[in-house]
Formats: structure tokens, C-alpha cells, sequence
């Protein structure tokens, strides 16, 4: 019996195997038979499952026409960094732990500098996997100073696939049925974004033998969390933020300062506050378990309820309007410039929580801001100017909010976001890297009094990091 | 195509069936007038930003009443997908580097001159104008001007009316409902070989059904490699891109499994009798000059007891599929007469074409009557890959008549047949 494996879009094709082989050998693997090729198929990710079954079980001649690109590949080491003792460990449990698993470690711990480690002792094709396009170039320029080697770039409109290459979530979603057997270790970067529908095809279609998830924050969530350990393999090493505090990661403290509304935007404000209030009434005396989300339903059924539709339209706009007054109100504005006064000649992040107010900090401060429109040399240019300190300021909106190396930054402002404990966590992350000297972090949250901004913030601080019991 | 956050998707829970939105005639009458606004506003835009365009369509469609966000959403975006917009990225970066640049020295630039902090807003943007040369409101106007909302509007298509872009609406609003589709079943009774050469160009997979001889109907069963793993929509794109192709096809029916919220499996019809028009080209009747020459000489002289199609039959061998140009088929005996048309002369053309007919040539089409093969060229001399096959092979000229086909495809076949 000749057993044929090949890579088919994302998945694996075994052709040659009767019913009674796959049935006695191949248990675990969730092998179909597609009467449609006339062969059994599994997504890739089973791979090794796979192989180590029909080896396990001597099973005769087994041919797997993977792309000879996943195979071994001469990585060289260029690297001068010592790594740190908690990052010795991470990459001891990942090597003892079946080179399949998730390092969890603070971000500024860094989780970048262990997954170079591993990949420089794996010695075989690699595909990592990052958030945004951003982190996707400071990969690659981490990968080419620590090997040497000019890695290939899948994503911000480049198609450049090496056997080293860098690419984005959503790009290696869209083309691992054509590239996932190319590489024979893949790295989740912020591995957190991988449990969605769509995203989780990253993994799913990948017959990668290593596979290494980091990340800062797991998901809270029982279901995605048994995703990410199906995808990509167990939790191998754990750091709390607690714990890295101090020793791996600068002391700090979260200030929050509330800023109220001028009369005008408090009167327009109530105004729109009512007109969803009494929205949201009506539709609870008509359906009693009216929530918001229900609002965009309603709108959308024109033809069936036109009247309807229109208050939920109204409403919607109203609500939309409320949260501009909330993320631009005039006195945040006031606010941040006292606080660049404050902290004349020091680095500082502000972080909006859209880029229409990014471009209105911009124009008012005149500094650069780093938003999802920049291309790669500006995004660059902007980045390095900042960690030259020739930018004293820069502005983001969500660009920054994990992962992209930034120099010591003691201070950063977050003007709005979300209610998101995950982005909070990563935007405090962005201050709290330990460069030299022990300077205390901080972190300011600016928010607009009497809004919804203050539910917000409530929220973000639920994180034991981010409870008002840390503040001074 | 729309994106899929600006689908309106009706779901009927109570007969599980799913309706994508869709403007209709008498009902909807009113979006007509809407549209011609809309068309005359970017017509009348050139210079205006994205956003601003955008602002006034939702004004317009507003006005109406009940129009919904999404709804004024997916007519943005095809009134974009119709237009150009200019966004001098260099330009733009260029003038940042600059403004930054200069500005950076300046920081914290207050609102108030007060002690050490001297840079008032006035007086940097002062000192900004005179470096670069250009008001205030200009550098102001052109510092974002790359960011997708601020670009400016170039040229929009003159030649859409208002019944276009509607129409272009409901085709729009059909594919992102197919954006949930985890497969497609597609009954047709023409252009086989167009929507299956359509749907293998999205790396889908087939099962091919025949329900019907004559005159031919056959059944696409459509999804992806993974579907047999999971319920999985990341081939709904791939459905929803068929469409326009679809349109142009005659004689259809489609029926799609649709994954509702709840992960609830829903149905979704659609047919070539729904009314919607596509933007797609007409297919080319035929591949080749050859090809229209051999139906031409068919059309004119006919044989009794015969009937000639172009590509009505499939060759299955798995997910190969050979389409035959044309086939011949004796309606007394049922034998049939495969035709290929050998149209090109390219070395690659010739060994493809050798390679899938050494595949196929000794299929059966659903295990009925014999049939026989017979390659059709142009000219000579005849590339020896192909005659290797041992074929029947004829040159057809241009007197060449359809009697002379099967006179040397092969004389068995002959039986029964008229004088």
C-alpha cells in the first residue's frame, strides 16, 4: 500500500489509504472521506498527528508531497543579545514542550526575543504571523538583524514569500491555501487574534511541526481559549505583569483625569442623549428585550417597518454623534496641552480613539501621528524620528496599541478607546518597557465627564494591572 | 461588491430562508429620482472629498424616509467603485515631513505665549506658511489628503443612469448575501462550460450531476476543499464573484445553504428569471474562429437524425473536467460523436491538448452508448503528439461539410444513417 499525502488548499489529501487503515491507525486525526477527489482529507494543521501516526504504526510506503520549501533551511545567527533568565525559561519550556504552545509573557518582557531564539534553534522555514503592518516590518527588520537574512513580506500590498517570511493575520488567512506548506515553523505574534472564524484559518491550514502562539493576554473566554489551544498547542510558559513589574518592566501608575464639557457640547449632548433615551423607551414598550445592538436590525428592515426604521436610523445617528462630542470635546484639547507642558521635553504617546481625532491633534500640535494610512517609509519615518527624539509626540489610534517596539516612553495619554480590558492592557504595555534609569511610567486616561466614556474607563479597569489599588 | 457590513439581509426564521435586499419596481420607485441625484452629485463633485460626497448621498437618501445606513452605505461605495479619486500620497507625506520637521522644534506649541513655552498656535502656523510657501487653510487642506475620506474626486463614469446603479445595487446586495453562503447548487440548462470554467477560476470544488439528456441539464454542486471539514463561509466570496457570469447565462436556477446567525442553516434562491441584470461582458460565443466556422457549416447543412451542440457534455475524472467542443449525437441510436477542436498551433496548446485527451478519450459519459472521438484541425501538418492518440482526425476547409465529419470519424458509426 502506497499512502500519497499532499497539501490541497489549507488541507491534506490522503490518497491510497482503504477505510480499514485510516479507522486502525489514524485515530485522533479527523480524517473525511471526499467522495468528491475519491480521498481522505483533514485540515493540515494535523500533520504531524498525522505523520507520527502512520509511523507509530509502521505503516508501508508513505509519501508526503509537501512544498520541499517546509524543510530544513540554514538559518544563521547573528545575534549579540544575551537572553534574560525569564526568557531562558520561555525558551526552555517551549523546546521541552513539543515545540507546539503558547508563551505568555508581559508585553516589553521581550516575547520578540525569545521567538528569534527559537527560530534561530528550529533551522527550518518560518512563517510569523503579526496584527498589523507595522509590526510586520519591525519583524522583518529583527529577523534580518538577527540573521541576516532579508525575509519575505506577505501583506500591505507585497507578495514576496521566502522561506523566512513576515506577513499580517488577515493575509495569512487569505493565502495559506497556497502557502501554508511552504514553512516548517510557524510563529503567532500577539497570538490573542488568532480564535476568530476567519483568522483561525491561519493555523488551521498550516501543517507547520513548530508552532508558537506569544502574547501578552489570553483570552478570558473557555472557547477561544480551547481554540488557541487546538491551533496552535497548550500553555508552555506564563508571566504575569505583576510579576515582571519593576524587575523586567518600569514601575508605573494610571492617572485618570476627567475633562467636562463646554456648555455648548453639554446641551448638545443632553439633546442627543435624549433622542436615544426615548428611542430605546419606545422599544421597550413595544419589545421589552429591546438592547442597543438590536437598534441596526431595525434600521435595516425599511420595507417591513418604515417608521420604524427611520427612529432606529435617528437614533443611531444621535448616538453616533454623542460619541464625537465625547472623544473631541474642547477640553480635552485644553487638557493635552497642559499636559505636553507638564511634560516638556519628554517622549509622549497620545493614544485616540479614532483618526479623525488623530488628524485634529495633528493639525492643532503640529506632530506626526501614526495612523492605519501611512505606508511603510512613512510609518517609518515617523517611528524612527520619535525614537531619535526628534519628534518629541506622536499620535495613534490603534496602531500602536501592541506590539511595535517603541523606545523608552515614560509617558503616553489615552484620549479614547474602547471598553476593551485587552487594549488597555496593551496600550499600558507601550510605557511600561524598562529602559535605563528607573523612572515611574505613566499613564494618563483622559475621559469626558458625565459621558459614557466614564462606563469605559470603568470597564478597562477591571484588569487587577489596571485597578485604582495601583495608583499612588 | 459591497463589503459585507453594508448588506441588508433579510432572514426568515420561520421559513429559513434568506432574502438579500432589493430594490423593486412600484415599491421602491422613489430611488430612482435618488440615484439621478446621487449620479449628478458626483458628477458635479469633481474636486470634493470622499467624505463630503459621501455626507450629501446620505443626505439625499435620507430624505426619503426609510432609507437604511447600510443601504446608503452600499450606494457610496458603488458610486466610488464607479469613480476615481486622487490622493497624491507623496505629495501629501512630503508635506508632512516638512510641517512636522519644522513644527517639531517649536513643541508644546500653546495657545497662549506664556515663560519658556513661546510657540503660540498663531504664530507656528505662521512660521509653517512662510517655509512652505503656500495660506494656512491650503497646507491644512493638503496635510491629509492621501486618507481615503479627504481624497478628492477625479472622474466618475458619465455613462450610468440611474436604473444602472440600481440595478448595480440589488446584484451588489445578492453577492454579499452569498458572503454567507457554505455551498451553491446551480441547475442549468446552457453555458456549462462557462460557469464551470467560472467556478474552477475560484478554486472550487465540483460535483456534476446530469438530470436531463435532451435537452441537456446538469446540476453543479459547488463548495471548497474544506467544507467536508466544517460548515465554513471563506468560500461565500468565491460564490458571490460567480454572479455576474451567472447573469449572463441563460436558463439557470440557483440555490445556496446560507449560514444564518446562530449558526443557523438557511436557504437562499435565485434564478435567471429574477430580473437582475449583470455588468459582466456577454461571453464570446465562440473560443476560436475554427469553432464558428464548424457551427456555421452545421447550421447549414444539418444532417437528418442528428443533432450537433457545443459543449454540452462532461467528461468527469474527479475534480478534472473535460468539456468537448462540440458534440454530435444520433437521436435514433444514441451514439455520440465527441468533437475538440485543435484551433491553435502553439507547442504548449498542442501538449496540453494531448495530455488531457490521453486522460479522457477512454471515458464514458454516464455509461451510455459507445462514443467516439473526432479532432478537428485547420490545417496541416498534424502534431504527432496528437496523432499518437490514434483518433479519428479530419482538416476542415472550407467546403469541409458535416457529412465529412463523420465520414471520417468512423464508418461504424454510420449505421443507420440517412444516405
Amino acid at each position: 500500500m502506497k499512502v500519497i499525502i499532499t497539501f490541497h488548499q489549507g488541507t491534506l489529501r490522503v490518497a491510497g489509504a482503504s477505510r480499514g487503515l485510516i479507522e486502525e491507525v489514524c485515530g485522533g486525526v479527523p480524517l473525511v472521506w471526499d467522495d468528491r477527489d475519491d480521498i481522505w482529507r483533514c485540515d493540515a494543521m494535523w500533520a504531524q498527528m498525522l505523520g507520527r501516526r502512520l509511523s507509530d504504526n509502521h505503516v508501508g510506503s508513505v509519501v508526503w508531497e509537501l512544498s520541499p520549501e517546509g524543510q530544513s533551511i540554514r538559518i544563521p545567527d547573528k545575534r549579540s543579545v544575551k537572553l534574560r533568565e525569564d526568557q531562558v525559561a520561555a525558551v526552555d519550556a517551549f523546546q521541552t514542550g513539543g515545540r507546539c504552545g503558547l508563551v505568555i509573557m508581559p508585553t516589553g518582557t521581550g516575547k520578540t526575543v525569545v521567538a528569534i531564539d527559537l527560530i534561530v534553534r528550529a533551522q527550518c522555514s518560518v512563517l510569523v504571523v503579526v496584527p498589523v503592518r507595522d509590526l510586520m516590518y519591525q519583524w522583518h527588520d529583527k529577523l534580518r538583524e538577527a540573521t541576516g537574512i532579508d525575509a519575505g513580506l506577505i501583506g500591505d500590498g507585497i507578495h514576496r514569500v521566502s522561506p523566512i517570511s513576515v506577513t499580517t493575520y488577515d493575509s495569512a488567512a487569505i493565502h495559506m491555501p497556497r502557502i501554508g506548506d511552504r514553512f516548517g515553523m510557524i510563529v503567532f505574534d500577539e497570538v490573542h487574534h488568532l480564535p476568530s472564524t476567519f483568522r483561525s484559518d491561519a493555523a488551521r491550514m498550516s501543517p507547520a511541526a513548530f508552532r508558537l502562539g506569544l502574547t501578552a493576554t489570553l483570552p478570558t473566554d473557555n472557547e477561544r481559549l480551547r481554540l488557541l489551544h487546538q491551533l496552535v498547542g497548550p500553555t508552555l510558559y506564563q508571566q504575569s505583569i505583576a510579576g515582571a513589574a519593576g524587575k523586567t518592566l518600569a514601575e508605573y501608575t494610571v492617572r485618570r483625569i476627567a475633562v467636562r464639557m463646554n456648555d455648548d457640547e453639554a446641551k448638545r449632548y443632553r439633546e442627543l442623549s435624549k433622542t436615544v433615551q426615548s428611542f430605546v423607551r419606545e422599544q421597550r414598550e413595544l419589545e421589552p428585550t429591546f438592547r442597543w445592538e438590536h437598534v441596526y436590525k431595525l434600521s435595516a428592515a425599511a420595507n417591513d417597518n418604515p417608521e420604524r426604521a427611520l427612529e432606529a436610523t435617528r437614533a443611531t445617528k444621535a448616538f453616533r454623534m454623542k460619541r464625537q462630542i465625547e472623544e473631541r470635546a474642547e477640553g480635552k484639547m485644553r487638557l493635552l496641552e497642559d499636559l505636553f507642558r507638564l511634560h516638556a521635553g519628554e517622549q509622549v504617546i497620545v493614544f485616540t480613539g479614532s483618526n479623525a481625532m488623530a488628524r485634529d491633534l495633528s493639525k492643532r500640535f503640529l506632530v506626526p501621528c501614526l495612523l492605519s494610512h501611512c505606508a511603510k517609509r512613512e510609518r517609518r519615518l515617523w517611528l524612527e524620528g520619535f525614537s531619535s527624539g526628534r519628534f518629541p509626540v506622536l499620535i495613534a489610534n490603534r496602531v500602536l496599541d501592541e506590539g511595535v517596539d517603541l523606545p523608552e516612553v515614560k509617558t503616553a495619554i489615552v484620549l479614547g478607546g474602547m471598553s476593551s480590558q485587552r487594549q488597555a492592557i496593551q496600550r499600558l504595555g507601550r510605557v511600561l518597557r524598562r529602559g535605563q534609569g528607573d523612572r515611574l511610567a505613566t499613564l494618563y486616561e483622559v475621559v469626558t465627564e458625565d459621558t459614557n466614556e466614564v462606563n469605559r474607563s470603568r470597564n478597562r479597569r477591571r484588569n487587577q494591572v489596571y485597578r485604582p489599588g495601583r495608583q499612588p | 461588491m459591497i463589503r459585507s457590513e453594508q448588506a441588508i439581509i433579510h432572514f426568515d426564521f420561520a421559513r429559513m430562508r434568506v432574502e438579500p435586499d432589493r430594490l423593486r419596481h412600484g415599491r421602491d420607485d422613489a430611488y430612482l429620482a435618488a440615484a439621478g441625484l446621487c449620479l449628478a452629485t458626483y458628477r458635479q463633485g469633481v474636486g470634493r472629498s470622499r467624505k463630503s460626497l459621501h455626507r450629501e448621498i446620505e443626505t439625499i437618501m435620507l430624505a426619503m424616509g426609510n432609507c437604511p445606513p447600510r443601504r446608503i452605505a452600499s450606494f457610496c461605495k458603488l458610486l466610488d467603485d464607479a469613480s476615481e479619486y486622487v490622493g497624491d500620497a507623496k505629495k501629501a507625506v512630503a508635506l508632512r515631513r516638512r510641517v512636522f520637521g519644522e513644527a517639531a522644534s517649536m513643541h508644546p506649541i500653546v495657545t497662549r505665549r506664556e515663560g519658556i513655552f513661546e510657540h503660540d498656535l498663531e504664530n507656528a502656523r505662521a512660521k509653517i506658511v512662510e517655509i512652505i510657501g503656500k495660506p494656512w487653510e491650503r497646507i491644512s487642506d493638503e496635510l491629509f489628503s492621501d486618507v481615503i475620506e479627504l481624497q478628492k474626486l477625479k472622474s466618475t463614469d458619465e455613462s450610468i443612469g440611474p436604473s444602472d446603479l440600481l440595478s448595480r445595487y440589488n446584484v451588489a446586495q445578492t453577492q454579499a448575501a452569498l458572503y454567507r453562503a457554505s455551498r451553491v447548487r446551480i441547475e442549468a440548462r446552457s453555458n456549462f462550460r462557462l460557469i464551470l470554467s467560472q467556478a474552477k477560476l475560484g478554486g472550487l470544488m465540483h460535483r456534476i450531476e446530469r438530470l436531463s439528456t435532451e435537452p441537456p441539464v446538469y446540476r453543479f454542486d459547488l463548495d471548497g476543499p474544506g467544507s467536508l471539514l466544517r460548515k465554513t463561509t471563506r468560500y461565500g466570496i468565491r460564490f458571490a464573484q460567480m454572479i455576474p457570469t451567472l447573469l449572463v447565462c441563460d436558463d439557470w436556477n440557483l440555490r445556496a445553504e446560507i449560514v444564518a446567525p446562530g449558526k443557523r442553516l438557511m436557504r437562499m434562491n435565485l434564478s435567471s428569471t429574477d430580473g437582475l441584470r449583470s455588468t459582466a461582458p456577454q461571453p464570446p460565443t465562440f473560443d476560436s474562429e475554427l469553432e464558428q466556422r464548424i457551427d456555421a457549416a452545421w447550421q447549414k447543412a444539418p444532417i437528418s437524425g442528428w443533432t450537433c451542440r457545443r459543449e454540452t457534455e462532461f467528461l468527469v475524472l474527479g475534480q478534472s473536467v473535460m468539456t468537448p467542443d462540440f458534440v454530435m449525437h444520433n437521436v435514433v441510436n444514441g451514439r455520440k460523436l465527441l468533437i475538440e477542436v485543435v484551433g491553435y498551433w502553439t507547442p504548449e496548446y498542442i501538449a496540453e491538448k494531448a495530455a488531457r485527451l490521453r486522460r479522457f478519450v477512454d471515458q464514458t459519459i454516464g455509461g451510455t452508448s459507445p462514443i467516439t472521438w473526432l479532432l478537428m484541425f485547420e490545417k496541416g501538418p498534424l502534431p504527432e503528439s496528437l496523432c499518437a492518440l490514434g483518433l479519428p482526425m479530419i482538416i476542415v476547409g472550407k467546403r469541409t461539410a458535416p457529412s465529412d465529419w463523420l465520414t471520417a470519424a468512423m464508418r461504424d458509426i454510420l449505421t443507420g444513417f440517412p444516405e
